[in-house]
């Protein structure tokens, strides 16, 4: 699995576009704890919560790319899912650079019918219910995570799919600790560039999910992911 | 307010009626909250959270662990699946390692069972103590079933492991039934909003001295001060002050009244721009909206007659779903071993959950309920609903209904040889005893200009007029139609004879006054048609319904209002003869309802098979109509009607959704063809359809108010200035009548 640390570069950059919808999430955790030390551990824990469904959707997705390529051994499913992912990705990162012109309706707008319970847990005392608030925010709608849990089906493989994701968590979890911690640390000057590269990032993401699907179309049969800069 | 009549009892969350028991519930469960579900009883401890945040938190922590053992059992079953199913072996997946993930599986799945299943099994329990049989105890029964039948497979070393069936049907009845109540406790918003409306506190006036107290506190008789742009929370009558008030929210009238020292202020209604000092007629909890939302939360426990159908197939059902189960775990057991048995139980249990069925029908009749109410529609019952749903005929009662209920004097004329002013005094007197729009008519436009007399004994005789005495020594005088005049024998004289002619030769409303045997005087009124009403005959006729008009009026009157509104209208009906009308429409045609203004047609309005009321405005107690429109415009009745028809229709296909659904779904699981897992899918999908379906009518589309005033009828609209313009220096306050 060599493109996993790409993934996880991904992650950690493409977590900047999340910090819209998830950043006052982490602010509302830390809100209690005036420690930073205190807040440091929770801020950690929400994201092992978050990384937890990520790792299970992923699971799921290599499960279910798995059940694809019996049900339908003709189609090269994983070569489908692995352009279908990447297209994902490149429109999505294009957005988000501004590329494609398109104005988001929900974004930012949080699901309010989750509202009142997740905030009940975000401002839990306890660790176990900040990490079950971590395993709910993993739930919340997102591009980003969508495009990965693609990615995790392309797989075809339960373990593999569950590490796709869990590398994409662990990457998303620096700036989502900064952010709960810091509040604003990065100006918005940085955080507009940060936005850039990330979108970019995102973009090459996909292009290279899209450069790995079309391998496999032309290595029908061949069993192992074959990443063209690893070749 | 007088409480409902013995109503079922009620889910304490969703409020809706619980099932009907097996057997007489004891008192003794009386003091518990009682829950209609799973659902109710978790979504009603989540939402305590502004009281009891421990126990809230307690909920959703047992929930999310329950789905997060879940999520475990479900990773090690897939990596399992991957192994057994499709021969994947690529992580080295020893046999080792394969009996680890079962242990695993089993570790996280235990204990799944308890914080996710313990709230089921209590609410199931809770059910049979209330003497219901639910489907609950055997979907407990079911996955208990297949954890230890997985267990022995575990510890045996050999077999199946069905943990993740048994978890993800936990999670999704769970779910499934969480997200169902919160559904249905949306039913409930728009009353709430309207409830919402009223503000917490009120200033309360007493000498000088003013204090901010809440609601409840205000009593009936305190003073309170109601500022600009406040509304009223309580009923009352102005003692200073004047103002514009907004009476949209009761009435539908846009445009803001002018009130001042004396009149009634209703509660919801908007002080605009007045500094009004309100003494309270009627308290928090009494007041005009307070009674609304309570006969609308009445109309709510009324069982209507596809509740009852549904209810009545809903008996039949569980104990049929029973036998079915236990009939599939036998032959399954039989012919394809225990494990089959069990699972195409579970799924028989599962898909049978008779939800669906039960919210059918009171979830469409309590979003059209609540969706009326915001419309100033009020229903006494989901019955007159469907009813008016299924009306043919459509048949009006003309005066304060089709026109509005002011009338205007517009010409009087007496006998030569009475004195005009004595005729005057003692018209306004009787017509103090009757709410005939004519009477109240005769004494807003005579009584401040000449001292009515006290009537004595005074009848009414409905659809002829009023008859009273004035003093021991005369003779009864009698005010009401020209027929009356007859019956009671007074004869008219010739002046008045050619004036009558004249003024019934043009169709406009007469009353006439007469004792000694002799007719004394003539009013003639000018009677506005309401706006719209020509439109809102021709939308109910284009809906297929026949319409026509049932009046008191003469002849030529009648034949001048048919033109008007291009309708039938069958002229000089007495009640009994509207009665008659009625009958005869209900045998030729089909169900008809009757449409008046609920005081002087309640004999008709009872005698239809819906009644409805118009322009009830705060005066809710007009109990001879099943509809009350709070509003006079005439185009929410094509609305009330087919937001009834949309009702049914929503009924219907949530019944046939549920039927359909079970049926099918019971056949499919009996054959063991349906994982219990996609079972409880699709019975958490399938309660939430028939919410959501019901939900529509909550966003039903408001009344269009776009026709234009009809004006085709120049002799009603717009009304003249009356002829007769009394002033106080002028001793004879009428004139002669002139006619061209």
């Amino acid at each position: 699995m060599i493109e996993l640390p790409l993934i996880f570069v991904s992650g950690i950059l493409g977590s900047s576009h999340c910090l819209g919808m998830c950043g006052p999430l982490a602010l509302a955790l830390g809100s209690n704890g005036q420690l930073m030390s205190r807040n440091l551990v929770r801020q950690l824990v929400y994201s092992l919560g978050r990384i937890f469904t990520y790792g299970f959707a992923g699971a799921a997705a290599g499960f279910f790319g798995l059940w694809l390529q019996h049900f339908s051994p003709l189609v090269n499913v994983q070569a489908g899912l692995a352009i279908a992912c990447g297209l994902l990705l490149v429109v999505l990162g294009l957005v988000t650079a501004g590329v494609i012109p398109w104005r988001p309706t929900a974004v930012g707008h949080f699901p309010c019918a989750a509202a009142g319970w997740l905030k009940t847990l975000l401002t839990a005392p306890s660790l176990p219910q900040v990490f079950l608030a971590g395993v709910f925010t993993g739930f919340i709608p997102c591009g980003l995570v969508y495009a990965f849990v693609a990615l995790a089906a392309s797989t075809g493989n339960v373990f593999n799919g569950a590490l796709t994701m869990i590398a994409f968590g662990l990457g998303t979890v620096p700036l989502m600790v900064l952010a709960g911690c810091g509040g604003s640390l990065l100006g918005i000057a940085a955080r507009t560039r940060i936005l850039r590269i990330a979108a970019w990032c995102v973009v090459i993401a996909g292009t290279v999910s899209i450069a790995r699907g079309v391998g496999f179309l032309e290595l029908t049969g061949a069993g192992t992911a074959a990443c063209p800069f690893c070749r | 307010m007088t409480p409902a009549p013995a109503s079922r009892p009620s889910c304490s969350y969703c409020h809706l009626p619980l099932p009907r028991s097996w057997r007489k519930t004891g008192d003794d469960l009386c003091d518990e909250p009682v829950y209609c579900c799973v659902g109710c009883r978790i979504a009603a401890a989540v939402t305590s959270a502004e009281g009891e945040e421990g126990a809230a938190r307690w909920m959703i922590a047992r929930l999310g662990f329950g789905l997060f053992f879940t999520m475990n059992v479900m990773v090690f079953s897939m990596a399992l699946w991957s192994r057994d199913l499709y021969g994947q072996d690529t992580h080295a997946l020893t046999d080792s390692l394969s009996d680890l993930f079962r242990y695993l599986a089993l570790l996280f799945a235990v204990p799944v069972l308890f914080l996710l299943g313990g709230p089921i099994f209590s609410s199931a329990w809770q059910a049979l103590r209330r003497g219901n049989w639910t489907t609950d105890v055997l979907i407990v029964a079911g996955v208990v079933a297949a954890y230890v039948y997985s267990a022995v497979s575990v510890i045996s070393g050999e077999g199946h492991v069905y943990f993740e069936v048994g978890c993800m049907v936990l999670v999704l009845v769970t779910v499934g039934r969480w997200l169902e109540a919160s559904g249905k406790l949306r039913t409930n918003n728009a009353l709430d909003s309207l409830e919402q409306l009223l503000p917490d506190t009120l200033r309360r006036v007493t000498g000088v001295e003013h204090r901010i107290v809440p609601r409840e506190s205000i009593r009936r008789g305190d003073r309170v001060r109601i500022l600009a742009g406040e509304r009223f929370a309580i009923d009352g009558h102005i003692v200073a002050g004047q103002g514009d008030v907004d009476e949209q929210l009761l009435s539908g009238e846009s445009l803001p009244i002018g009130k001042g020292p004396g009149d009634t202020v209703y509660s919801g209604t908007l002080n605009l721009d007045g500094d009004l000092t309100v003494r309270v007629t009627a308290a928090a909890g009494e007041e005009t909206v307070s009674r609304f939302v309570q006969l609308v939360k009445e109309a709510r426990e009324q069982q209507s007659g596809y509740q009852n159908l549904a209810d009545r197939i809903t008996r039949w059902f569980v104990p049929a779903t029973w036998l079915v189960a236990l009939t599939t775990v036998w032959y399954h057991t039989q012919y394809s071993g225990i494990e089959a048995g069990i699972l195409a139980g579970l799924s028989v249990v599962l898909i049978a959950c008779p939800c669906a069925l039960g919210l059918a029908t009171p979830m469409a009749v309590w979003a059209a309920l609540g969706r009326a109410a915001t419309a100033q529609v009020l229903f006494r019952s989901g019955t007159v609903l469907e009813r008016l749903a299924e009306i043919r005929a459509l048949r009006f009662d003309k005066t304060g209904t089709l026109t509005t209920g002011f009338a205007v004097v517009k010409h009087f004329e007496h006998d030569e040889n009475t004195e005009p002013q004595m005729v005057l005094a003692r018209a306004a007197g009787l017509a103090t005893a009757s709410n005939h729009p004519l009477s109240q008519a005769i004494v807003r436009n005579v009584a401040d200009v000449t001292r009515p007399v006290q009537p004595r004994d005074a009848i009414h005789v409905a659809g002829r007029g009023v008859s009273a005495g004035v003093d021991a020594a005369s003779d009864r005088i009698y005010l009401g139609s020209v027929p009356w005049m007859q019956e009671s024998l007074q004869a008219v004289g010739d002046r008045l004879t050619a004036y009558l002619d004249m003024a019934l030769k043009d169709g406009e409303p007469v009353a006439c006054i007469g004792w000694g045997g002799q007719v004394r005087g003539v009013f003639v009124f000018h009677e506005q048609l309401r706006p719209h009403a020509r439109t809102a005959i021709a939308r109910c006729r284009q809906m297929g319904i026949d319409v026509s008009v049932l009046t008191g009026d003469h002849r030529s009157r009648a034949d001048k209002i048919a033109a008007a509104l291009d309708v039938d209208v069958c002229a000089s009906q007495s009640p009994k003869d509207k009665v008659k009308a009625l009958g005869e429409a209900q045998r030729r045609i089909g169900p008809t309802a009757m449409v008046g203004d609920g005081i002087n047609d309640a004999p008709a309005l009872a005698a239809s098979d819906v009644g409805i009321a118009m322009g009830c405005g705060a005066d809710l107690s007009r109990d001879a109509a099943g509809v009350c429109l709070l509003s006079d415009d005439l185009l929410r009745l094509p609305w009330t009607i087919l937001l009834a028809r949309k009702t049914v229709r929503v009924i219907r296909q949530n019944l046939c959704w549920a039927f359909a659904y079970n049926t099918i779904g019971i056949g499919l699981a009996a054959c063991g063809k349906l994982n219990p897992i996609l079972a409880a899918l699709a019975m958490a999908i399938s309660s939430l359809l028939v919410v959501t379906n019901s939900m529509r009518l909550a966003q039903y589309p408001q009344p269009a108010n776009d026709a234009v005033c009809e004006t085709s009828f120049d002799s009603f609209v717009p009304p003249p200035k009356p002829d007769v313009i009394y002033t106080s220096d002028d001793p004879a306050p009428f004139v002669e009548v002139v006619r061209s």
